[in-house]
């Protein structure tokens, strides 16, 4: 294998790598702003540089060239070189900032020259925090700056589009943005206009940055120039925990973090997984934020009364066992694997058919990249559980017919989704799982249980590819099951890593009053007197792993952050 | 240098999105069959389309006077090149107009060189004469006066250059009287080369060959206001 020196390490690479990725690969950190590993090497920010040199050979025998003590001889490039486009060469000798005065000279000098017109504006800009520019001008930068002219002015609070928003004054024109757009999403929408100081991204006179993909700008802008509008000013990165988990959003399971702060959830920004969304995510599964936290229910309700747990579980179990196994259980694509397959063991116990689910693809809705048909996100899932979607004409005539007098609908919604009307849900007794005040089912429901939404649960979505991935919870619900959520080993929200209930971002009215699957369908399967004892979510997965070979080595430890590809069961619906 | 046109530095010269005021009708935007054949070869010429942005431009800069968002866009359809980038090659180079300008832009170098012999002179000059300031078109829509960064001619500072054309050389303000009288009758100054002090032994006195018209190196003159 070929090597290359850097700071006096010896490493192997393979042909065709390159410095800087290679360095940051191995966690040795040089400064960038526009390089980023999905999109071309222009080499234009001039941050990278590297002290860089070829051993020195004679041109006649080719042989290495040996000093007075024997070591080889450097030849070093004539000038610094950048290390984003830099091609490693066998024999490479590299210095890097932590080994050359000269290099660590160059980089400050580069980000003296880089903050000469660049606001400082930190205090009140959205990306403190969390910004490039001022992490490395800390690290690498200057003490201070010799600048003391005006600085130039650009265009401030410029709205590229519905969903971005751009102060020109803070571009450092990396031209990561223009590139995405160019190579990336392919909308060719902004570009850098002007020239010299005086030069920002734009889009050309007449249009409009509402490329569907827009907001991915603002995560890879390295300043604050380019910012999400619905996130401006909402909250400093340092008030918020983030939660990597999976979105809601569609089959394709875009890998997430949720930032939280007061218990709830204020952006969605796309984490990094090679295997499924690479660095990217749609405007519209960010924009579902307020989902988790708007019209969420206070509580169990029996028909249409509220009650406490106990009561409606004890409702919901009487109604069960009244009902001689004439139950159709619906599970739900939006439910994790763990709370379809409990309510399969549920509905055995009852003795009913087994559960069905609503499927939620509209064909044509979708793109070929980040936002597919399936408007669900776990309806692989589903039929890798051999839960299969339900026909309403079907459904319907059983209905008429009185062979269903219970219907267990599971996160979902039927009314909502056209396949039930709410006359054919007269005469019948209905236990509903609900995410929101809004459910349209919700009036018909005879015990009405709130459930925990992905962003509040811990389980397995698993995505139209057949990648099984993990939840996370983002955020805190009320009477958490606090020892599950230990036991699991991740369900730590906010106040777990950060806080206690007494710190000014603790929000208990924000926690909501509802139970994850897991949670409330073994408390009603014990009054219907089947035993579902998990000491945790990542058991019952493990079950599921074992004795499914559709979800064959998908445990919750095997998921971990990226997730597990599962083997193909061939097309389904 | 795109200067911005509604006064504010803060805000872009047009809001994304919003409808921009059009200069030409539809029916004026189109190539003649000469023309076209010309893109095309400009497009054979290069591996992408990329490559033609700026002859295009070019040519639509000469068919139109100036290159107004219609007309970007016009070339951006012409040649299948998105037009955000279009509109970013066409503000970059100063040489493409995007306002309308005067018949004949006059760019007067005011770089070091030109400064210490005398460009601001000859720019103030100018604007007296035509009764403009920099920036500005005169009402007749004959000239227009820009001050200029280096255009390389240091050795026959100051000088200026006529609408992206032929240069000015060893200006001074009888010359410049002239130049305006020669303009106003639409008279265009012929290329010159000028020699260099080496070339006069060296070289015969003319380093190019392809030119009859020559200009003797002279020893600059010094500003009259800087010193």
């Amino acid at each position: 294998m070929p090597q290359v020196i850097i700071d006096g390490h010896a490493h192997e690479f393979e042909a065709g790598e390159r410095l800087l990725q290679f360095c940051l690969d191995r966690g040795i950190e040089v400064p960038h702003f526009c390089y980023h590993p999905a999109l071309s090497v222009p080499a234009n920010c001039r941050q990278c540089l590297v002290k860089a040199g070829l051993p020195a050979r004679d041109r006649a025998s080719g042989e290495l060239v040996k000093d007075e003590n024997g070591n080889p001889v450097t030849n070093y490039f004539p000038k610094l070189q950048t290390s984003c486009s830099l091609d490693l060469a066998d024999g490479m000798v590299v210095h890097t900032q932590y080994d050359s005065e000269e290099v660590s000279g160059a980089q400050a000098d580069n980000l003296e020259l880089m903050l000469i017109n660049h606001p400082l504006d930190c205090p009140i800009c959205d990306q403190a925090g969390q910004c490039p520019l001022q992490i490395q001008a800390y690290k690498y930068g200057p003490e201070g700056s010799r600048f003391e002219f005006e600085k130039v002015h650009k265009p401030k609070r410029v709205q590229l589009g519905p969903n971005v928003v751009l102060d020109a004054e803070r571009c450092i024109n990396c031209t990561r943005c223009t590139r995405f757009t160019t190579e990336v999403s392919k909308s060719h929408q902004l570009s850098i206009i002007g020239r010299g100081d005086k030069n920002y991204p734009m889009t050309a006179p007449g249009q409009e940055f509402d490329d569907p993909y827009s907001m991915n700008v603002t995560d890879i802008c390295p300043v604050g120039a380019l910012t999400e509008d619905y996130f401006r000013f909402k909250a400093r990165v340092w008030e918020m925990s983030h939660t990597p988990s999976i979105s809601d959003f569609g089959g394709k399971g875009i890998n997430v973090d949720y930032w939280v702060r007061d218990n709830q959830i204020l952006r969605i920004t796309p984490r990094e997984n090679l295997s499924v969304n690479e660095f990217w995510m749609p405007d519209a599964a960010r924009l579902v934020y307020q989902r988790y936290n708007e019209n969420r229910p206070k509580g169990p309700s029996i028909g249409g009364k509220a009650s406490d747990w106990d009561a409606a579980y004890d409702e919901a179990a009487s109604l069960l066992k009244a009902a001689n196994g004439k139950v159709l259980f619906l599970g739900s694509a939006y439910a994790t694997v763990e709370d379809n397959y409990l309510l399969m063991k549920l509905a055995e116990a009852i003795g009913s058919e087994a559960p069905q689910y609503i499927s939620h693809v509209e064909a044509g809705s979708g793109d070929d990249w980040l936002i597919s048909d399936d408007r669900a996100p776990n309806t692989q899932g589903c039929e890798r559980l051999d839960i299969n979607p339900v026909d309403p004409v079907l459904l319907k005539a059983k209905l008429s017919e009185g062979e269903i007098q219970v219907l267990y609908v599971l996160e979902d919604d039927p009314i909502a989704a056209g396949v039930l009307s709410a006359e054919d849900l007269s005469g019948v007794k209905v236990i509903l799982h609900h995410y929101h005040t809004t459910n349209e089912t919700l009036f018909c429901a005879d015990a009405a249980l709130p459930a925990a939404m992905c962003v509040e649960t811990i389980g397995t979505y698993v995505n139209e590819a057949g990648r099984a991935q993990r939840l996370r919870p983002a955020k805190m619900i009320r009477l958490m099951n606090r020892s599950l959520m230990r036991e699991a080993g991740v369900g730590q929200s906010r106040t777990d890593r950060h806080g206690t209930p007494f710190d000014r971002w603790f929000d208990e009215g924000n926690q909501i009053d509802c139970k994850p699957g897991w949670e409330s369908i073994p408390a009603i399967a014990e009054r219907v007197g089947l035993t579902l004892s998990y000491k945790s979510p990542a058991a019952i997965m493990d079950e599921v792993a074992l004795t499914l070979p559709a979800f064959g080595g998908a445990t919750h430890k095997a998921m971990d952050l990226l997730g597990v590809g599962l083997e193909d069961i061939g097309e389904v619906v | 240098m795109t200067q911005p046109t509604n006064g504010s530095l803060l805000q872009p010269d047009y809001v994304p999105g919003e409808p921009v005021e059009r200069h030409f009708a539809d029916a004026d935007l189109v190539w003649t069959d000469d023309e076209q054949k010309q893109i095309a070869t400009f497009r054979s010429e290069y591996p992408t389309n990329d490559g033609a942005v700026m002859k295009v431009l070019w040519m639509a800069q000469n068919k139109f006077s100036w290159l107004p968002p219609d007309v970007i866009q016009f070339v951006a359809n012409t040649i299948e090149v998105p037009y955000a980038k279009v509109y970013g090659v066409a503000t970059f180079y100063t040489q493409y107009f995007k306002e309308k300008k005067g018949k004949f832009v006059l760019d007067i170098c005011t770089c070091f060189g030109c400064q210490v012999c005398g460009g601001y002179d000859i720019l103030h000059y100018l604007e007296e004469k035509l009764g403009i300031e920099k920036g500005q078109t005169t009402d007749d829509g004959l000239f227009t006066i820009q001050e200029a960064e280096c255009l390389g001619a240091c050795g026959s500072a100051p000088m200026l250059q006529v609408t992206n054309g032929p240069y000015v050389h060893n200006l001074t303000k009888e010359k410049v009287d002239g130049l305006i009288v020669d303009l106003k009758a639409d008279k265009m100054p012929g290329f010159q080369s000028v020699t260099l002090p080496q070339d006069e032994t060296d070289l015969g006195g003319n380093r190019r060959s392809d030119t009859e018209a020559v200009t003797e190196y002279q020893t600059p003159p010094v500003s009259e206001t800087i010193h």
